[in-house]
């Protein structure tokens, strides 16, 4: 190889957007073809300067907007090799209808998200909106929750997407600012552990070679498009999480480091729990612990695969809970909330008598602060208390004016 | 192709043209080469003509023009040589007939059903007027 | 470097093992194909291809037949130029890595797409893929409108052309406004090659793709599609129409060098009056009532000043 190597300390202070910037760098990415966007740029930028550093081999092909990055990423896996990008919010938006041409064609793409709000109100913060955008879009979607989490799934990503039994794109979220933008400890692995976990790249139906000759992107109607349809359905639904299963077993004898498909915080013996995604689990399994102090027991679900929705997994993490509150960071805009409607759907037709309310906060980049949580909780523990939902099932936290609640 | 299940075809709805390797494609004939049941090359369209060309290789001067022209792969030309048509993919526009030099043209359209026998006993002699 | 394929004339042409299939779903007599086969058949390397949506696309990839023998993407409608530059990418850089499985190959990168997916929906992405100097071709199959979706005007359809969002009627010609110079568009991109070409002149078309292969860097080709279904004419006629084209000079055959140098390719013996080319064609028919009459006038002089000014840029070489 004709490029250098990094040498790593085994703790670096790295945000979460040079943390997936290296771990692209590790992966050895054939090509990334990117679109500048606040606030994931930085980690394209990353990739460019490692290619300019002889870190790296490899082609950056700088675009023109958010959406021929994703077509020249299309372009370049079905070309056969290892492909990247990053964008956030209106880009991902932009983005949107390449995200269907990439799944429905079974092309292995890592798309980082740095969660940001959509527009309008214009806003460059935080909050869930584009992954949610993204949830239907047939791509794996799993969510870190710190620098540390945004370093490793992006391994955990490559390694599964590129699997040839699952040859579907992933999406690794991270929340914009919050998680992008804060340094953190990151432990690290080494420039060649690392890419041995993720592996060679290995073609498949790839377009150079030219000695089978492909058709990608055909027309079908209704005479074919719902069985291929169905087929990507199917292999999401049942091949996706246990290969991310096998990937986090892998990982964890490699690293140490143990992720799960739900994340359980302090649920075994909870009485009251809430679910959340991204930065917003650390707090709140800070506040948990508190309010265990205080009697209230408390738990914390963290979704760490959002698709495939993890129906099973959600099930028994949830299954003795008394009231659980589902936190969606995105305007439902006329609906319950994304989590509340896939928990509810999770917990239907089960034994549990839970209690389910939910909790829509944080929209472009406004704080989820312990104050809140703590009066979440109590919310819940009075749930608990009274054996039936106290408050509206949707209520607004930390916005403005008079108290928003519905349902 | 059979109308196949969703879990009996390939992920990706992705086609290939040949069954197993090919080489040097431009350098195979479409005889020679192997093509897969997704190819539509093995397809027709046939049943798409209400006229159809008929070649009088008496006439031909194998200039080719037919052969460039033809937007549907029909005219068979091997060795220089205008060698017939491929009637599985001849749609029936006409077009060799029109862009035919010689006197009389060597390509005419005729209805569907008619013989080539009789076609060709009924070719037009020279035109005079040219 | 590979050969370039020696095509001294038309009976040397027709021995290509054509790398295009039939029994697609274009109509009969559609010029697309003609122009597919004419490019593909002006090479004997390796091709990665993609054709954006469009006639074009929906006719040679439905489900479960292909009639390409060659690597192809389709992704939508803008973005099949950014699919070959993405292909293009990869192929580099493996070729850096060393991990191409056949290394001895030389492929060319080519994307087709109709003028509505390359002067309007695909611009931005096809002005892309020129500025930042892909290896690759871009092909506009130029019927002038949106064959695909039933005839509605693009921003290359011409002046007095009835299309179906520009229909001519009792008070209107049709379309407005006059087609836009997108061959100097794109030269505009200081690209090392740019020409129009026309699927009747074979062997102008041929030089000219086999001079796109050979250059480094992207390559701008906008070629004539006479479409039998939105211009209204006979099947049989397409070449007929084209042979109007080229000869009235409606559309002159020309190539920029490095975006600068233009050289017309074909001057034509006999020059055809416009009405002629106009005349031929249904999509034109409303100009020939008396109200209407003036603009032919002004289409041949239209024509006319347009062609004095690419006479005039050949010879100052600029």
């Amino acid at each position: 190889m004709a490029f250098d190597k990094m040498e790593l300390k085994d703790i670096e202070v790295w945000d979460g957007n040079f943390a997936a910037a290296q771990a692209l760098r590790q992966c050895q990415i054939d090509v990334v073809a990117a679109y500048p966007i606040t606030p994931s740029t930085p980690i394209v930028e990353g990739y460019a300067k490692f290619l300019s550093d002889n870190y790296i081999e490899g082609e950056f092909v700088m675009v023109e907007s958010e959406h021929a990055a994703m077509s020249g990423c299309i372009g370049a896996a079905a070309a056969g090799g290892r492909v990247a990008t990053a964008t956030s919010s209106q880009g991902f938006a932009l983005m949107v209808e390449t995200l269907y041409q990439a799944s429905g064609m079974r092309l292995p793409i890592v798309l980082n998200v740095v969660n940001r709000a959509l527009a309008s109100p214009l806003n460059v913060n935080g909050d869930h909106s584009d992954m949610y955008l993204g949830r239907d879009s047939g791509w794996i979607q799993i969510d870190a929750y710190c620098p540390q989490d945004a370093y490793d799934l992006n391994f955990i990503a490559f390694k599964v997407s590129e699997d040839h039994d699952i040859r579907l794109p992933a999406m690794v979220h991270q929340d914009g600012f919050m998680t992008s933008h804060t340094a953190q400890g990151v432990h690290t692995l080494s420039d060649d552990v690392a890419y041995n976990f993720v592996g060679n790249y290995k073609p498949m139906n790839d377009m150079l070679d030219f000695e089978h000759p492909v058709t990608h992107g055909v027309q079908t109607e209704e005479d074919w498009h719902f069985e291929h349809k169905a087929r990507q359905h199917n292999d999401l639904m049942t091949k996706v999480l246990p290969k991310i299963q096998e990937a986090f077993d892998d990982f964890e004898k490699l690293s140490g480091r143990k992720y799960n498909i739900v994340e359980e915080y302090d649920t075994k013996d909870a009485d009251v729990c809430v679910v959340c995604l991204g930065s917003s689990v650390e707090t709140a399994r800070e506040v948990a612990l508190e309010m265990r102090a205080k009697g209230i027991k408390a738990g914390v679900v963290g979704i760490r695969v959002i698709r495939p929705f993890p129906f099973e997994q959600v099930r028994d993490a949830l299954k003795d809970i008394k009231s659980i509150a589902a936190l969606d960071r995105s305007s439902p805009n006329g609906a319950a909330g994304m989590l509340f409607n896939e928990i509810a759907g999770a917990l239907f037709n089960t034994d549990t008598k839970a209690l389910l309310s939910g909790y829509v906060y944080g929209l472009g980049g406004r704080d989820l602060t312990k104050a809140h949580l703590v009066d979440l909780f109590k919310e819940l523990q009075a749930n608990v208390d009274a054996g039936k939902v106290t408050t509206p099932l949707q209520q607004f936290i930390g916005v403005r004016g008079p108290k928003l609640s519905y349902l | 192709m059979a109308k196949k299940g969703w879990d009996e075809f390939e992920i990706g709805a992705m086609l290939r043209s040949f069954d197993g390797k090919i080489d040097d494609i431009a350098g195979t004939r479409q005889e020679d080469r192997d093509y897969s049941e997704n190819s539509s090359y093995t397809a027709s369209v046939a049943d798409w003509r209400l006229i159809k060309p008929v070649f009088n290789k008496d006439y031909c001067i194998d200039c080719q023009f037919c052969w460039v022209y033809c937007p549907d792969v029909s005219i068979i030309s091997r060795d220089k040589k205008m060698i017939g048509i491929d009637m599985d993919h001849c749609k029936g526009c006409g077009i060799c007939v029109e862009v035919c030099p010689t006197n009389p043209k060597s390509l005419l359209m005729f209805p569907e059903q008619e013989e080539e026998e009789a076609a060709i006993a009924s070719w037009p002699a020279k035109n005079e007027e040219k | 470097m590979s050969e370039m394929k020696k095509i001294k004339n038309l009976k040397e042409f027709s021995t290509s093992a054509d790398r295009f299939e039939g029994a697609n779903l274009l109509c009969p007599g559609c010029a697309h194909s003609i122009i597919v086969r004419e490019v593909l058949n002006a090479t004997n390397d390796d091709l990665v291809l993609s054709a954006s949506t469009g006639c074009l696309e929906v006719c040679t990839a439905v489900y479960p037949y292909t009639s390409w023998d060659a690597s192809w993407i389709h992704i939508g409608f803008e973005n099949g130029s950014t699919a070959v530059a993405g292909a293009e990418a990869m192929y580099k850089a493996l070729k850096t890595k060393g991990r191409l499985k056949q290394p001895d190959r030389n492929p060319k990168f080519v994307s087709f797409a109709g003028d509505g997916a390359s002067y309007d929906i695909g611009f931005q992405w096809i002005s892309g893929c020129m500025e930042r100097g892909h290896n690759m071709m871009h092909i506009v199959l130029d019927n002038e409108v949106y064959a695909n979706t039933g005839g509605q005007r693009s921003s290359s359809t011409p002046i007095g052309a009835s299309a179906t969002t520009s229909p001519a009627g009792r008070i209107s010609y049709g379309e407005k406004r006059n087609k836009k110079d997108m061959v100097s568009i794109m030269a505009s991109h200081h690209i090392p090659y740019s020409a129009q070409v026309s699927p009747n002149k074979w062997k102008d078309m041929v030089k000219k793709i086999q001079h796109g292969f050979a250059v480094d860097g992207p390559v701008f080709i906008n070629a004539a599609s006479p479409c039998t279904t939105e211009w209204k004419f006979d099947p049989k006629d397409t070449m007929t129409i084209a042979d109007l084209a080229t000869d009235s000079l409606v559309f002159p055959l020309y190539e920029i060098i490095d975006g600068r140098e233009l050289n017309i390719t074909y001057r034509p013996k006999n020059i055809v009056p416009v009405e002629d080319y106009l005349a031929a064609q249904g999509r034109f028919k409303h100009l020939f009532k008396d109200q209407y009459k003036y603009l032919i006038k002004e289409w041949q002089e239209r024509i006319d000043d347009n062609w004095a000014y690419l006479q005039r840029r050949e010879e100052a070489k600029v």
